[in-house]
């Protein structure tokens, strides 16, 4: 008999407190009395029992013994022969999306898994660690797996990431392993980056093969006015010139179709007009990477955005508003609006207004770079006349007057006095109304956006109160937790994502699987590194997996002291006298 | 269980506190005092003392007897009934048993003033203190049971009793000490004694088979002990022995020992164990 971690061992020490716990005499309840001369008795210390007490619960003693044998074998790896060691390979399978080019009927991926499987069958008893690198690692199998299980975690693998650094899977990996020093297995489809320091200890081999690809690269969809504008960039990633069919079907069932010359490692542009409100699917002709030939274009979030003055707003400022909704996509006009213009110490969510002393600034104008109420905004020749500072985070000032602020709840406040300023009359008003519209509307309920690209944050407005959750194209479900704007993960992998409260389906995005790097097959092929040091790559210092059968009979040990107690106590209760 | 004044009052609007047929002492009023005074009943003749009202002076017995005589009469007073409450913390053991006590002797107070008597209470605690008339209400509200020494450690320290008087004392004379002594103290003087030992519930029927870590509520002793059938009965056998000899003491004083238990309402003892201090109105 073998104890593999014999410092488990220790864990026999619990059954001297327990032991003495059951002998010791039990502390008995206070209980206060006016006359303790008449409890005591000569034969006291007889009746109130020595320091040690008859022993009367057997059966539960010897229950809570054998759980601290059972613990302590199972903590301590107790084998009755010698110690069983099985081979322990460490398999790092690269999951970028690019594994999943074919070739000779057979995908990289698929390649990938027979390596892993045929590292795993070796030697009888192997037992495995599979991760998938990524954005962020997973382990596909194990820790030390055996090869049914393997086999099955590997039988519906579909990599879908991004182009990604290993270096994360390969510490992953390591850390995973027996010893610091056993060898790791990286199968990906190419040469490893330049970039990357592998370890000594890692061998690689590449799965992957040199292959043609078209691929979008790029897409976008504009909506207005029932009209949709689509444009798609293509790019050949290939070492001919091709003449590739773009393939656009429409909700309605329409068919566009659009051919496009693309020398080798060359792009070019699609740009169609159509006339429908709903999804568009985007085809490329089938080739070694198909996932990177379909997308589908949903429709943007345009919903409209209701805008309206509020009492006591100015003459100017009003009929500037009235302007701008006129004009403006997806804006309406409301009584009870959810963009409400009010005057400058308003509860409204935007302000605009000037309280005296008024001053006029010609420039230069200092604006928050990057904030999104400021995008596209252009100052030069504005004449802006502001009053005194108002309250929040100053977005655009000048000297040290603040013409544009923001509060922590949102709210906005343009510090300009209309009638005084020439802004109104410059493609600055407009462009700042409709980046306030644009701001409210990123805090409507569902998806600010539709479109998303691999490995990209997923921006989400979730309402309190109902169980939100994120369901995939292929049922794949992840609980969405808090409440209001939120920013997620990464999706998993490319396609329809819907976003559902208690159930029910509120909104939905695509994930595009374009990615111009795993797109690019060109530079796949076979490779080999084999590491410089380490053990070998089937170490023999790992062991068997711990059986579990002394944790299992440890929980029965303890479920029957505790049916036993349980039932000593109910005994006397039904019988009126507590024991 | 607080102190239930409403059951005080029910209770004593219903009945008088028996007088006990030897004289008393106390205020002037229409109960013939164990002294002289001078109301017009005669109590006695004796010779005639410097000093002595000369308007006391019995002349028709002067012309029989050549001597100056004056007659003695006695004296009219109210009679005076003293409350002694026992404020130890082993009278707090339980809350019904500190209510109760309290209860009794607000009861006691109460019927007595409505018979117009009069009434001092003395409550025996960490302070002992002496209230008279309607402030012995107010006393008792305020009476915080927390005396940790013994009833005759209490007692000498303690306001002199007052002689002549209904004495009633209540407590629950759970004190380890011969009771004879104790008894013929709190009984001298007094016209008439009665003792009302207040016994929580569990004192007289403690329950069975528990363990428990037992703590005197006085001296903080403690003793652990399993509750089996032989210690509570052996328990019970002690405190028949204890009250018997209580029972005995008093006899020899020609008092009333009454016990009651404090798990029964105020108004309810009061027509039952405590019926015998009183008459009905």
């Amino acid at each position: 008999m073998t104890a593999l971690t014999p410092l488990g061992l220790l864990a026999l020490l619990a059954a001297l407190p327990i032991t003495a716990a059951y002998f010791l005499r039990r502390r008995q309840p206070p209980r206060v009395v006016s006359a303790l001369f008449l409890w005591r008795q000569t034969d006291q210390l007889a009746e109130a029992g020595a320091k040690f007490e008859r022993f009367s619960r057997e059966a539960s003693l010897l229950l809570e013994l054998l759980a601290v044998v059972l613990a302590a074998v199972y903590l301590a790896d107790l084998r009755l022969s010698t110690p069983q060691t099985a081979p322990h390979v460490v398999v790092v399978v690269d999951g970028s999306l690019s594994m999943r080019a074919k070739s000779g009927g057979q995908t990289a991926a698929e390649r990938a898994v027979a390596v892993v499987l045929a590292q795993v069958g070796r030697t009888p008893g192997t037992v495995a660690t599979v991760i998938e690198s990524g954005l962020k690692p997973v382990v596909l199998a194990g820790p030390r797996a055996d090869e049914r299980r393997v086999k099955d975690a590997l039988s519906g693998w579909q990599p879908n990431q991004p182009a990604h650094d290993l270096a994360a899977a390969l510490v992953l990996a390591r850390e995973m392993s027996s010893l610091k020093e056993q060898r790791v297995l990286l199968v990906t489809d190419g040469p490893v980056p330049e970039n990357l320091a592998l370890p000594g200890n890692v061998d690689v081999t590449s799965v992957g093969k040199a292959l043609d690809n078209v691929a979008f690269v790029s897409a976008q969809r504009h909506d207005e006015r029932g009209l949709t504008r689509v444009t798609l960039r293509v790019t050949n990633f290939g070492t001919e010139s091709v003449e590739v069919p773009v393939r656009l079907t429409l909700d309605d069932g329409g068919v566009r179709e659009q051919p496009l010359s693309l020398l080798a490692g060359k792009s070019g542009v699609v740009r169609l007009e159509v006339g429908t409100g709903g999804p568009i699917d985007a085809r490329l002709p089938d080739d070694a990477l198909v996932e990177d030939g379909r997308l589908t274009l949903l429709p943007a979030s345009d919903a409209p955005v209701s805008v309206g003055a509020l009492p006591g707003l100015d003459a100017v400022a009003k009929s500037t508003l009235e302007r701008f909704v006129a004009v403006a996509p997806a804006v309406t006009s409301s009584a009870t609006p959810a963009l409400g213009v009010g005057p400058p110490g308003s509860s409204a969510q935007l302000t605009v207004g000037a309280a005296p002393p008024l001053s006029s600034f010609v420039g230069p104008f200092f604006a928050l770079k990057g904030h999104p109420l400021l995008d596209d905004v252009e100052l030069g020749g504005v004449v802006w006349t502001a009053g005194a500072n108002p309250p929040g985070r100053p977005l655009l000032s000048a000297g040290a007057t603040v013409l544009v602020s923001e509060e922590d709840d949102g709210r906005l406040h343009f510090n300009v006095e209309l009638a005084r300023s020439n802004v109104q009359r410059t493609p600055a008003w407009p462009l700042l109304l409709m980046n306030a519209a644009r701001q409210v509307r990123g805090r409507l309920h569902g998806f600010p956006r539709k479109q998303l690209m691999l490995g990209e944050d997923v921006r989400v407005v979730t309402r309190a109160q109902v169980a939100s959750a994120l369901v995939g194209p292929r049922g794949q479900k992840r609980q969405v937790v808090g409440a209001g704007p939120l920013v997620l993960p990464p999706l998993s992998s490319p396609g329809r994502w819907v976003l559902t409260e208690d159930g029910t389906v509120v909104d939905e995005l695509e994930v595009m699987a374009m990615d111009p790097h795993e797109s690019n097959l060109t530079g796949r092929g076979p490779f080999e590194h084999v590491a410089t040091e380490g053990l070998p790559l089937a170490s023999e210092a790992a062991q068997l997996p711990r059986s579990r059968w002394p944790l299992l009979a440890l929980l029965a040990a303890l479920g029957l002291d505790f049916a036993l107690t349980a039932s000593r106590r109910r005994r006397p209760a039904e019988a009126g006298v507590a024991s | 269980m607080s102190f239930d004044v409403a059951a005080v009052e029910r209770a004593a609007a219903q009945v008088t506190l028996k007088l006990p047929r030897v004289p008393h002492r106390g205020r002037v009023g229409d109960v013939r005092s164990a002294s002289v005074g001078s109301s017009m009943e005669l109590h006695d003749f004796r010779r005639y003392h410097p000093g002595d009202d000369v308007r006391h002076i019995d002349w028709n017995a002067v012309a029989r007897t050549q001597e100056l005589v004056v007659r003695v009469r006695q004296e009219e007073v109210s009679p005076r009934v003293e409350v002694l409450l026992d404020a130890s913390k082993s009278m707090a053991v339980s809350e019904a048993k500190g209510a109760r006590g309290k209860e009794i002797a607000a009861w006691l107070c109460s019927a007595a003033q409505r018979s117009g008597l009069e009434v001092v209470l003395t409550v025996l605690g960490a302070t002992p203190r002496r209230s008279a008339g309607a402030d012995c209400r107010t006393a008792l509200l305020s009476t915080v049971l927390d005396g940790v020494e013994p009833l005759p450690a209490v007692l000498q320290r303690a306001p002199p009793l007052r002689p002549c008087g209904l004495r009633v004392v209540v407590s629950d004379f759970l004190v380890e000490a011969e009771p004879r002594p104790l008894v013929e103290r709190l009984a001298r003087h007094a016209a008439g004694t009665a003792f009302v030992q207040v016994l929580d519930d569990e004192e007289l029927s403690p329950p069975r088979g528990l363990g428990a870590q037992l703590t005197d509520s006085e001296t903080g002793e403690a003793l652990e002990r399993r509750l089996s059938d032989a210690v509570v009965d052996a328990y019970l056998l002690k405190l028949e022995a204890h009250v018997a000899q209580w029972q005995l003491a008093v006899e020899r004083v020609r008092g009333l020992f009454l016990q009651v238990s404090a798990a029964a309402p105020v108004d309810v003892l009061a027509r039952r164990e405590l019926a015998a201090l009183c008459e009905v109105a």
